[in-house]
């Protein structure tokens, strides 16, 4: 299990190296085409895809913390 | 003249046989009736069929146009495969509910006028409550009667605005309805009420995460498709490029992804989810566009598909562990990996990875927007494009098959589902991936031209980035991911104790008010039957009385009077001690009947 997991992570790398790698250049040849400024930047969609991926996470678990989650039997007691 | 037998009547009509059936036969009926359906709809030609005189109105049953016949598609295919997925139920009423909710469905779908319209509506939603209630558990009741409130008021919404709709234009046809602000668009306003209700969005979408997760394994697997994607298509007839719902739209996208982070159900995590990608559809009927409208019809197309495929991963889960909560799931992979796959082709369909049925349809909502110069709108929608993968394909997968190395559950009892089940979820998963690899044949049957090339290079990588780095995102955070045993409060708060405590302010409060003032006034009435008693005396006694009290502080002698008063109470009514002329009674007579003159001849000269 370890050594796969190993394996697989090398090749989230690569993958994620690739992704990146081809953004670059096709943005070189579709620039013409970005309907946003942002969408000039290379590699934006991975930027905001991590940044967007941790901020969901951590202002939902804020928002739930300190106001809507309650214990499961609420609408029992309330 | 009948040209073609209604889609609908095949499944409402048919539903009629199945509790006649059994065993085998039965079976064998249940799949052929949505292949029937199917076949019918393939042979149909375009057009406006079966009218019904009502009175002055024409009731049209049968307007078959493209978009019509993409969603009538769409829902006999997916029928097929939810029915081949409960095709183990022995409960006749399942399934007979099951087939009047997708043939009120169709019904809906090809309805031409506002009447039919509303009938199948209502018939969808009383039909699909059944399959919440038949899980027959005490919170599945609850939420069914919180569902069928919801649904009522919807309809209401309905039919108040087709009646005002009927006043102001004459007409019952069933085409787009006019926008725009003022009293004068009351109709097309408590329409487009009726329609969002169904199509869940924010803040009436409660019903929607409360009810489906608690409906029977196989039932939330039909709820998952009709009611908020005939409420869609709907969207499109009624209201396209209505700005408001572009908004609407992207708020239900980002509200979902919010929401599927808190929750602790698997099921109703995947029904926030719903209302998330329901929300690209709305906000590409709000779009308006030829493209948008595509987009929306098309993701409706996929979304019944994957949705489906994801609700019957849980429900399998949910059927042989009897667990619904990631605070108890965990370590099924060793036990159940053909669903876990099966189930991931869902994930990646939801989340857009290209050669998913996702991928085809949802970029080209994004990609309208990008087109009208809708920056904000581009980022949410893409932005909820993150936190459905991060959900539905990340955290959903892991606390439920990974995250533990052995199931909470006994382990003889988890293993791959019975073999309908998988073949359902086998012929889901093809589906998903066919429209994926050829998008060709979805988009030759959407409503208007398609000029997009979803294989774009820009596209391809763009959505790869994203979610591959989407991955490192959840990878680092997964700690914070793990299930809480909570729920999370939602706006069914309103109805489920705002509503409570309102009630209570009018059973406590209000009426213990109104039983004042009842009192009050029984009390001035009793004092009246009092004073007639014997008039003489009561006046003795009240003059007394007030005499006591007032002069009492400046003359300590009159406190011998209060000895007269208790004597005189006691007494009362007794005999009258002073006698008074009959003489005294006839003046008191006339004095009264001047009254009444004075206040005849006054009365419209100086008061009204």
């Amino acid at each position: 299990m370890e050594i796969e997991k190993k394996y697989l992570f090398r090749m989230l790398y690569v993958c994620l190296a690739a992704s990146v790698l081809a953004g670059v250049l096709v943005n070189f040849h579709e620039q013409a085409h970005a309907a946003f400024l942002w969408q000039e930047i290379p590699g934006f969609s991975a930027i905001y895809g991590f940044i967007g991926c941790i901020l969901i996470i951590v202002v939902s678990k804020a928002l739930g913390h300190h106001w809507l989650q309650k214990e499961e039997d609420y609408y029992e007691k309330h | 003249m009948i040209e073609w037998m209604h889609p609908g009547l095949i499944f409402i009509l048919g539903a009629l046989l199945i509790p006649v059936l059994k065993g085998k036969w039965k079976k064998i009926y249940l799949l052929l009736l949505p292949i029937v359906a199917l076949i019918d709809l393939l042979y149909m030609s375009k057009g406006v069929f079966w009218r019904l005189p009502l009175l002055e109105y024409e009731l049209v049953f049968g307007r078959v146009d493209q978009l019509s016949l993409v969603f009538g598609y769409v829902f006999v295919i997916a029928a097929f495969c939810m029915t081949l997925y409960a095709l183990h139920v022995k409960e006749d009423g399942q399934h007979v509910a099951a087939f009047l909710y997708v043939g009120s469905t169709l019904g809906v779908v090809f309805a031409g006028d506002l009447f039919t319209l509303y009938l199948f509506w209502e018939v969808m939603a009383f039909s699909s409550l059944f399959l919440i209630w038949y899980r027959k558990t005490k919170a599945s009741s609850e939420a069914g009667f919180r569902y069928i409130l919801v649904h009522i008021f919807g309809g209401i919404c309905l039919l108040a605005g087709i009646i005002l709709h009927l006043q102001n234009t004459g007409s019952v046809a069933f085409d787009s309805f006019n926008w725009g602000t003022g009293w004068g668009y009351l109709s097309s306003y408590f329409i487009f009420v009726g329609f969002i209700i169904n199509a869940a969005v924010p803040p009436l979408h409660a019903w929607l995460s409360d009810a489906y997760p608690e409906a029977t394994v196989t039932g939330a697997v039909f709820l998952t498709a009709f009611t908020t994607k005939s409420a869609i298509y709907v969207l499109i007839r009624g209201f396209p490029g209505v700005e408001l719902l572009i908004w609407l739209g992207a708020i239900m996208a980002v509200y979902g992804v919010i929401y599927a982070v808190l929750e602790n159900d698997i099921r109703r995590l995947l029904a926030y989810h719903i209302i998330s990608q329901v929300g690209y559809m709305v906000a590409g009927v709000g779009i308006g566009t030829w493209m948008a409208l595509n987009g929306s019809a098309a993701h409706a197309f996929c979304h019944i598909f994957y949705k489906a495929l994801l609700f019957m991963g849980a429900g399998v889960v949910i059927e042989m562990t009897g667990r619904s909560k990631f605070t108890e799931l965990g370590g099924l992979y060793k036990y159940m990996p053909l669903t876990f796959w099966l189930y991931m082709i869902g994930a990646f369909s939801i989340s857009g990875f290209p050669l998913f049925n996702g991928f085809v349809s949802k970029t080209m909502v994004v990609e309208s927007a990008a087109q009208s110069h809708l920056p904000i709108i581009w980022l949410m929608l893409e932005g909820a494009s993150i936190g459905t993968f991060l959900h539905t394909g990340l955290k959903v997968p892991y606390l439920t098959w990974f995250a533990r190395k052995e199931p909470v559950v006994e382990a003889k009892a988890v293993k791959e589902p019975p073999k309908n089940m998988l073949a359902a979820m086998g012929v889901t998963a093809f589906l998903c991936v066919f429209i994926g690899v050829f998008p060709q044949a979805l988009y030759g049957i959407l409503p208007y031209p398609v000029e997009y090339a979803p294989y774009a290079a820009g596209h391809v990588v763009a959505m790869s980035q994203l979610l591959l780095f989407t991955f490192v995102g959840f990878w680092l955070l997964r700690r914070m991911l793990h299930g809480t045993p909570t729920i999370t409060l939602d706006t069914d708060w309103f109805y489920r104790i705002a509503g409570k405590r309102f009630i209570w302010f009018c059973e406590k409060p209000l009426l213990d008010f109104a039983d004042s003032i009842d009192k009050a006034l029984k009390d001035i009435a009793d004092s009246f039957v009092w004073f007639s008693r014997n008039p003489t005396a009561a006046s003795r006694i009240m003059v007394l009385t007030i005499g006591a009290v007032v002069a009492r502080p400046f003359n300590p002698a009159y406190m011998h009077y209060e000895r007269d008063l208790e004597e005189l109470r006691r007494m009362y009514p007794g005999e009258s001690v002073h006698r008074v002329a009959i003489g005294t009674g006839v003046l008191l007579v006339l004095m009264f009947f001047t009254l009444y003159l004075v206040i005849y001849l006054t009365h419209g000269v100086l008061w009204v």
